[in-house]
């Protein structure tokens, strides 16, 4: 149809810039996993040591757990955000009186920072002094505190994080519901299908992209929160919320165990990828192909 | 029938946006105590605000320099990968070139980069490889906003890809028919069709933006420092300064909202990620 | 007053007052710095008053003076170290001025980073301020000095971890009395660590059966940051006995028992066990209190005692915007066990922490003559007490001595007099240059002990073998 070259020169900008601050990077990351490099050991310069790290990694107690904690704040937070985003998106598909005010209301919490988040939360969750810990017991007889309690504290977590990202599912399925055809809906309810046939068999299908796409952002962006939990619990009580974001970054800013935590970088980031990409093969790739 | 199930939607919504809001609401009254008052028994009840925190935050002429480069470069940046990722989606769209689809994946992967690791490779590229004499894109605004690009291009590809497919190609080939030039049926044509899309992307991306907090504290000393990086001030070994923290969380919402506010109703139409339309 | 207010304040005071101090040497700080016009000088550090007092009024002054610009980034206290570190490390030049924490002096003198402030000044003879002597800080300077007494960083705070009470609780006449029937003694503040549990014990039980919010000690015990595991090595285990993290650099860096170590020894275990004790009669904030947390509790009049950095006794006990028990704060020194006090005073041991910081300058800075001159510029004698009252912060003998924080000395219950006098008791960390290295490796599993998740000796037994295995790995442990 048109020039091939024409395509690549709009797309180049993009290239080059992702190639000089997105490749470049990822080079030197794997480069220093394969070395062993401390500069506050007795030699601090780069040692070459082949696979050693790679080996490590696999009987990394301390790594393998923050993998496990990071898998399920992922899957409890992301799977919340989702549900709940459905349903408000349902909810607003309605309508009422002061929708478009309770809608901008609903999307607020994504213009705050994370690491202010994290501060906001911390405040309101401080035992014994924080809004929350406070009133659950003064109302209810029950004892709230983050730093004892490894189950408040992951709940706390997830709770703060679907308070901070679920408006970002439900505008991205708001969308996704507004564009539906109407036919198919009509003809279902002419066949006399119930509520929860019709969700299943007309609207979950045909915002699965939708579905998909938002999982997906919100996936990788979970697996790499730090600021919010750094601010929160620093990864405690223990090693309860010490997601892997959070113990990378332990890894290679005080302990400046830059050699190591590189490996577990590019380990991370080569999970991710693998889950992302059949994520993306599985529902996605083929309506683009389509076109 | 009607009215009823307007009341519910209001009950309903009243209840969700005081969930929603309680947190703000919370930054806000931490902002308004002074910080004796912080570890007494919480009051829901703002009672007798104190407002020094406002004042010290509003005299600090260094605050001031962060909002004005945080404003800068989130837009900046905002604009940069809103545009380029258009460009882009519209190779990816249009044009048959060969893997393009292995590349629109390969995009997204630069977003998933555990941020913590990077900083180093980041840092040593910037202050050696990419300067000339004296001068380095470290601590620079341009340095930013090209390092943002990094999680933002691949967001407003991922975005704007299925508001570009949308169109359709019966659409530009008619210009084309018509003598149109490819500039031409891309600035009129298909640009004005997307500008729901892009408005998002643009919002979005700002966010994002506005709200990096890593980055910046590495990447940035003292002429291309961020609001974020400014609020990390107030953490310190002799106690964290929760009230001007608070403030200052106050003070960024204000931009945030009004970018925000501006674009509400270009996102509830444009956000169409995913929602391929056959 | 707030301490912010009083920087601002004392900026205009001190411009006064060092107008008429430093009038002979005006001139030739003047001719000094001549050749030096319009330079902008870098430093980097923690935003803490002291920090602050430079920032704001100091370097505007010196910049006046001289013509030199300071530009000081302020930054959080993880973010000072990377930022630093990055520069050195990369030799990248971005700062003229680093902060050196005291515990970190040894990673960088190890690395080299620095430059040798007093060669450099004899090397340069023009540039020696006739009114800097390196005998005018306190013995806190040696912290900053190598093997041969060379200076490598200009101090610019020290505090003590002391124990701080609240003199109007022991001081009560009922609340003596009430203690006196239940223990059969004087309350008064403790000296052992069987005298602080049973005050504490007291306050405790006296906060729930009178309806307050008051409890017998503060605990620096949060479960996923360092600050636990600070208190616990600082300022717990050496009133044990347990000195240097329980590893012996003599010997091979053991830190296990088995090979001549104490970390995880019996003193290490009756320190951490008394520990868990006191952490659970405080506060209940305590299991996520870090520093700054242990402050405002004992600000807020949460606790009737506590182990506190003297960087927030000063503040608790005189700065009424952020404190409710201003004039009521008394300090003393830690609970020591049997001996501990003698080998302290016989140099063989430590009472608590001796905590603080320098400026150093260097290698890869580019405009070092400059900052030569502003570090001689801040170490000034005239210059201390003003920013002794703002920022309570002592380095120099001179200052005990002068009229304005003899004064502020009193409000601060005697904490000044307590540094000038019982200072060489405490110590400050190790000498170690992989500090932060063996902490993080072994932090975790102390964590796992404040949760219960693991028994005291077998946690210790744990972060022993964590500690030795990082040795080794690091290459100090052959």
């Amino acid at each position: 149809m048109q020039s091939k070259r024409l395509g690549w020169i709009f797309l180049a900008p993009t290239l080059v810039i992702l190639f000089f601050f997105g490749v470049l990077p990822f080079i030197y990351v794997v480069y220093v996993s394969f070395h062993q490099w401390n500069p506050f050991a007795v030699n601090p310069e780069m040692v070459f040591n082949g696979a050693d790290n790679f080996r490590q990694i696999v009987f990394d107690q301390a790594f393998l757990n923050s993998l496990g904690v990071t898998v399920l704040f992922v899957v409890f937070a992301v799977l919340s955000e989702l549900i709940l985003g459905y349903f408000l998106a349902q909810a607003f598909m309605r309508d009422f009186p002061g929708k478009a005010i309770f809608r901008t209301i609903h999307t607020l919490p994504l213009i705050v920072a994370p690491i202010i988040v994290g501060s906001v939360w911390k405040l309101m969750t401080t035992p014994s002094i924080g809004i929350i810990p406070h009133y659950l017991d003064e109302w209810f007889g029950i004892t709230m505190n983050i730093g004892t309690s490894a189950t408040a504290a992951f709940a706390t977590i997830v709770i703060m994080d679907v308070w901070h990202w679920t408006p970002l599912v439900t505008l991205t399925l708001i969308a996704a519901l507004v564009s539906l055809p109407p036919d198919p809906f009509e003809q279902a309810q002419i066949d006399g299908a119930g509520k929860r046939q019709i969700f299943w068999h007309i609207t979950l299908p045909m915002i699965a992209p939708a579905v998909v796409a938002t999982v997906f952002i919100r996936l990788m962006d979970a697996l790499r929160t730090v600021d919010e939990v750094w601010m929160l619990t620093g990864g405690g009580p223990g090693s309860a919320t010490r997601f892997v974001g959070v113990h990378i970054f332990k890894e290679v800013f005080p302990k400046t165990n830059y050699g190591y935590g590189s490996t577990i970088s590019v380990i991370v980031l080569y999970l991710t990828i693998v889950v992302c990409w059949l994520l993306y093969v599985t529902m996605l790739a083929p309506r683009n192909k389509k076109d | 029938m009607k009215k009823k199930s307007a009341i519910v939607g209001i009950v309903f919504w009243t209840l969700v946006s005081f969930l929603t809001l309680f947190p703000i609401y919370w930054l806000f009254v931490i902002s308004v105590k002074p910080a004796v008052q912080l570890f007494s028994t919480p009051d829901i009840i703002l009672s007798d605000p104190y407002w020094g925190n406002y004042a010290k935050v509003w005299g600090d002429r260094l605050l001031r320099s962060y909002m004005l480069n945080s404003v800068i470069i989130s837009t900046g940046n905002a604009l940069l990968c809103t545009i380029l990722g258009f460009l882009a989606c519209y190779a990816l769209s249009r044009f048959n070139m060969s893997g393009k689809e292995s590349i629109f994946f390969w995009t997204i992967t630069n977003r998933m980069a555990p941020p913590a690791v990077f900083l180093l490779p980041m840092f040593l590229l910037m202050t050696t490889v990419y300067a000339v004499g004296e001068w380095s894109l470290l601590d620079t605004r341009i340095g930013m906003i090209l390092v943002y690009c990094t999680f933002n291009l691949p967001f407003a590809i991922w975005t704007l890809r299925p508001t570009v497919d949308g169109i359709p190609k019966e659409l530009d080939e008619a210009a084309y028919v018509d003598g149109a030039s490819s500039w031409k049926v891309i600035t009129e044509i298909i640009f004005p069709l997307c500008r729901p899309g892009l408005a998002v992307t643009l919002i979005l991306t700002w966010v994002f933006a506005w709200n990096e907090y890593l980055l910046a504290a590495t990447l940035t000393n003292f002429n291309a420092r961020t609001l974020t990086t400014g609020l990390s001030e107030y953490v310190t070994t002799t106690g964290t300064e929760w009230g001007i923290m608070a403030a200052i969380s106050v003070f960024t919402l204000i931009p945030a909202l009004i970018v925000f506010g501006l674009v509400q109703k270009h996102i509830v139409a444009g956000l169409t990620f995913g929602a391929v339309k056959g | 007053m707030s301490f912010a207010f009083k920087i601002g304040a004392s900026a205009l005071a001190l411009t006064v007052a060092a107008t008429a101090a430093v009038a002979d040497g005006h001139a030739w700080w003047q001719k000094a710095a001549e050749p030096y016009q319009g330079v902008t000088i870098r430093g980097v550090t923690e935003s803490s008053p002291p920090s602050l007092y430079i920032r704001e009024v100091l370097a505007p002054q010196f910049e006046e003076l001289t013509g030199i610009r300071v530009d000081v980034e302020t930054t959080s206290w993880d973010q000072m170290f990377d930022k630093g570190i990055k520069d050195m490390e990369a030799g990248t030049g971005i700062y003229d001025m680093v902060y050196i924490e005291q515990d970190i002096i040894y990673s960088y003198l190890a690395r080299d980073f620095l430059t040798n402030l007093t060669a450099f000044l004899a090397d340069n003879p023009d540039l020696q301020a006739p009114n800097y002597d390196e005998g005018n800080f306190t013995t806190f300077a040696d912290y900053f000095k190598d093997a041969d007494g060379n200076l490598y960083g200009v101090p610019m705070e020290a505090f003590l971890k002391v124990y701080l009470y609240r003199k109007d609780l022991f001081g009560d006449a009922d609340i003596q009395a009430a203690f006196k029937e239940k223990t059969g003694r004087d309350l008064v503040p403790a000296t052992t660590h069987d005298e602080y549990s049973e005050i504490a014990q007291f306050f405790t039980d006296y906060g729930k059966e009178n309806d307050l919010e008051l409890w017998g000690t503060t605990a620096q015990a949060h479960t996923g940051h360092v600050a636990s595991w600070y208190e616990y090595y600082e300022s717990v285990a050496p009133t044990f006995g347990v000195y240097n993290w329980g590893i012996d650099a003599d010997n091979n860096y053991a830190a296990s028992v088995a090979n001549g170590g104490a970390m995880n020894g019996p003193e290490a275990v009756e320190a951490m066990t008394w520990w868990l004790s006191m952490r659970d009669i405080a506060p209940p904030e305590s299991p996520a209190s870090t520093w700054t947390e242990v402050g405002t509790t004992f600000g807020a009049g949460r606790a009737a005692q506590g182990l506190v950095y003297g960087e927030n006794a000063g503040w608790i006990a005189a700065d009424d915007s952020k404190s409710l028990v201003v004039g009521k704060v008394g300090v003393a020194l830690p609970p020591l066990a049997d001996g501990v006090l003698d080998a302290a005073e016989a140099g063989e041991g430590y009472i608590g922490y001796y905590d603080g910081g320098a400026f150093g300058m260097p290698h890869s800075s580019k405009n070092k003559e400059a900052t030569a001159l502003f570090l001689q510029f801040i170490a000034q004698n005239e210059v201390q007490p003003d920013w002794a009252v703002a920022a309570p912060r002592v380095t120099h003998t001179a200052t005990y001595d002068d009229p304005k924080v003899v004064a502020f000395n009193e409000e601060l219950g005697g904490y000044y007099d307590l540094i000038r006098d019982k200072g060489y008791l405490f110590a400050g960390a190790p000498a170690y240059p992989f500090h932060a290295q063996v902490r993080e490796a072994t932090a975790p599993i102390f964590y796992q002990i404040l949760t219960g998740d693991l028994g005291v000796q077998d946690g210790l037994d744990q972060m022993a073998t964590a500690a030795e295995s990082t040795l080794t790995e690091l290459g100090y442990r052959k």
